[in-house]
């Protein structure tokens, strides 16, 4: 199994601090990847890193073999990155509908028609109502995207990141701030819509029981590096990870 | 429905104002429609892309110098109005290049410092702008398409019909580009520059669009200006200038199509009124403009579509 993204001695620095250090990693296609360790850890950073929403003060990033090291993210995305944030980053002002229309009037490259009706852009339209059924939300079309509940505001943050048919898809705390229940649901769904639209995720996620469940690779972060990487069982068995973060409960 | 109505009631309204107004009636309408269109194209930029500009009037004056100069060489009210639009897209776009590369306060600042650069050449260059005296003698010359068409635009009634004619022409263009692909994109960017990135789109590059287009809408409503008044001063390029749209915009509504335009009707009846009581209009103005942005955050338009205080 090839590696869809690869890193070599990545490092992103804050003045003193090391906020990711000499990362060197590759995330194999197809697999669902989570990225787990305390916080401050350097998760967010790394994601921020390989999307391209911050450039690394070191080392070097490949997509399926290009170097995109320095690449913008929407260039990023062109190629077939996409990513959701920590913090919720959704357009509160449109509509549901408009939220994941506009990803894929982009990945079609149709939103540069200034004249044009939105509604006539038939295939986009037809795209977008897809998306919307996958993630629940066709009840909530016309909604302005601000005035839903945080869990479908969650929702539609994931179908933002899955509208322009990624290839790899970084998921950062796709459930926060939910529900035990709604956590588990959110996540079947990602890990369903993994393999329906054969894209590779890789998320970060503080639930273990979720990751450990749903998880076919998990790595470890620590003050900026890799701790330790393997399948579930490996990395439950590693002693040092539940020294520092499993701790007896898993 | 209702809408539909409402608007073909409007246009043939203006359509027959001639035939019963009088000069001043006509001379404020012209105006009105003048500061719709400078709002419109400011509020492309505010309302729709997120970006403050404090610098329109530059644009503003860009094309009213531009359609000025143009008439008093050659006297053609189509090339002069086509000239002026020109002279503020080239403008807008290279002052977009270097404004677009920052948001917020930033990008207020940069308009605001380059729109009183372009103040400043008015009223430097003596040898093209005329200096503090400006260009005067401006001919209202005749709509000409040469073989087809000439108008005679020395009635004030005929040069209305050209502006309502421009006008409507620019707004229903307008309609169609925040309606569009486009217009979400932009939309999109006033929400969220970062989410917009992360779904494929160059902010930077729909910004400089946006930038243009708003740059393009103050110069047709500067270069529809000279014919109109004869002359053309520095002052129009002033900062102070700069805030009619934003006034307008404010008054009428942000995130509405026809907030822009509500708000320059209003902006001219309320000055019209006020200013028989006091010179300080502006002060009366500005007392209107805090009450309704406390009270109704989106404008005038927020009162009819039930939104009041929400937006």
């Amino acid at each position: 199994m090839s590696d869809i993204i690869r890193t070599e001695g990545l490092g992103k620095y804050f003045g003193e601090m090391a906020a990711v250090h000499e990362v060197t990693l590759g995330l194999k296609e197809g697999l669902f990847t989570s990225i787990i360790g305390p916080n401050g850890a350097g998760k967010t950073t790394l994601i921020n890193l390989l999307s391209g929403y911050l450039l690394p003060d070191r080392g070097r990033i490949f997509f399926r073999g290009t170097e995109v090291t320095r690449m913008r993210p929407d260039k990023r995305v062109k190629i077939g990155i996409s990513r959701s944030f920590q913090v919720m980053n959704i357009f509160p002002r449109l509509t549901v509908f408009e939220n994941i229309l506009l990803p894929v009037l982009s990945r079609l490259n149709k939103n540069s028609r200034p004249l044009a009706s939105v509604r006539s852009q038939k295939e986009a339209v037809a795209e977008a109502e897809k998306t919307l059924q996958e993630v629940w939300l066709q009840e909530e079309k016309n909604s302005p995207a601000g005035k839903l509940s945080h869990g479908d505001q969650r929702l539609l943050e994931l179908g933002i990141a899955v509208a322009s048919n990624p290839q790899l898809c970084f998921l950062d705390e796709p459930s926060s701030g939910m529900n035990p229940i709604e956590r588990v649901k959110v996540l079947e769904l990602v890990k369903k819509l993994s393999a329906e639209r054969k894209t590779t995720f890789a998320i970060v996620e503080h639930d273990m029981d979720v990751v450990f469940s749903l998880s076919d690779w998990i790595v470890v972060m620590n003050r900026g590096e890799i701790m330790a990487e393997g399948k579930p069982d490996e990395i439950r068995d590693n002693k040092e990870v539940r020294d520092i973060y499993l701790g007896e409960e898993i | 429905m209702k809408k539909t109505l409402a608007i073909g009631g409007l246009v043939v309204f203006l359509a027959i104002l001639p035939h019963f107004a009088g000069q001043y009636i006509l001379y404020m309408t012209i105006h009105i429609m003048l500061l719709s269109l400078f709002s419109l194209g400011f509020n492309l930029l505010f309302g729709y892309t997120g970006l403050l500009s404090f610098g329109q009037a530059g644009f503003y004056a860009a094309g009213a110098y531009g359609c000025g100069k143009i008439l008093l060489a050659f006297p053609s009210l189509l090339a002069g109005i086509i000239g002026g639009v020109a002279v503020a897209g080239v403008a807008s776009f290279l002052l977009g290049i270097l404004c677009i590369r920052h948001t917020r306060i930033y990008f207020s600042m940069l308009t605001l410092s380059f729109g009183m650069m372009i103040f400043s050449l008015a009223w430097k260059w003596r040898d093209m702008t005329g200096g503090d005296d400006g260009l005067v003698g401006i001919p209202r010359a005749p709509l000409e398409i040469p073989g087809l068409l000439r108008l005679n635009m020395a009635p004030m009634e005929n040069y209305y019909y050209v502006v309502l004619g421009f006008s409507l022409l620019a707004i229903y263009l307008f309609h169609r580009l925040v309606h569009s692909p486009m217009g979400l994109t932009l939309q999109g960017i006033r929400d969220s520059e970062t989410r917009t990135a992360c779904v494929g789109i160059s902010v930077r590059n729909y910004r400089l669009i946006s930038f243009t287009i708003a740059g393009m809408y103050a110069g047709l409503a500067g270069a529809l200006l000279p014919p109109l008044e004869s002359t053309v001063t520095p002052p129009l390029a002033h900062w102070s200038y700069s805030a009619e749209p934003v006034l307008a915009t404010l008054l009428g509504g942000i995130y509405t199509f026809a907030g822009p335009i509500v708000g320059a009707f209003l902006f001219y009846i309320l000055k019209d009124i006020i200013v028989r009581f006091t010179q300080y209009w502006l002060i009366c103005l500005g007392v209107i403009v805090v009450v309704l942005v406390l009270g109704f955050r989106g404008g005038v338009m927020s009162i009819f579509s039930g939104k009041g205080g929400q937006e």
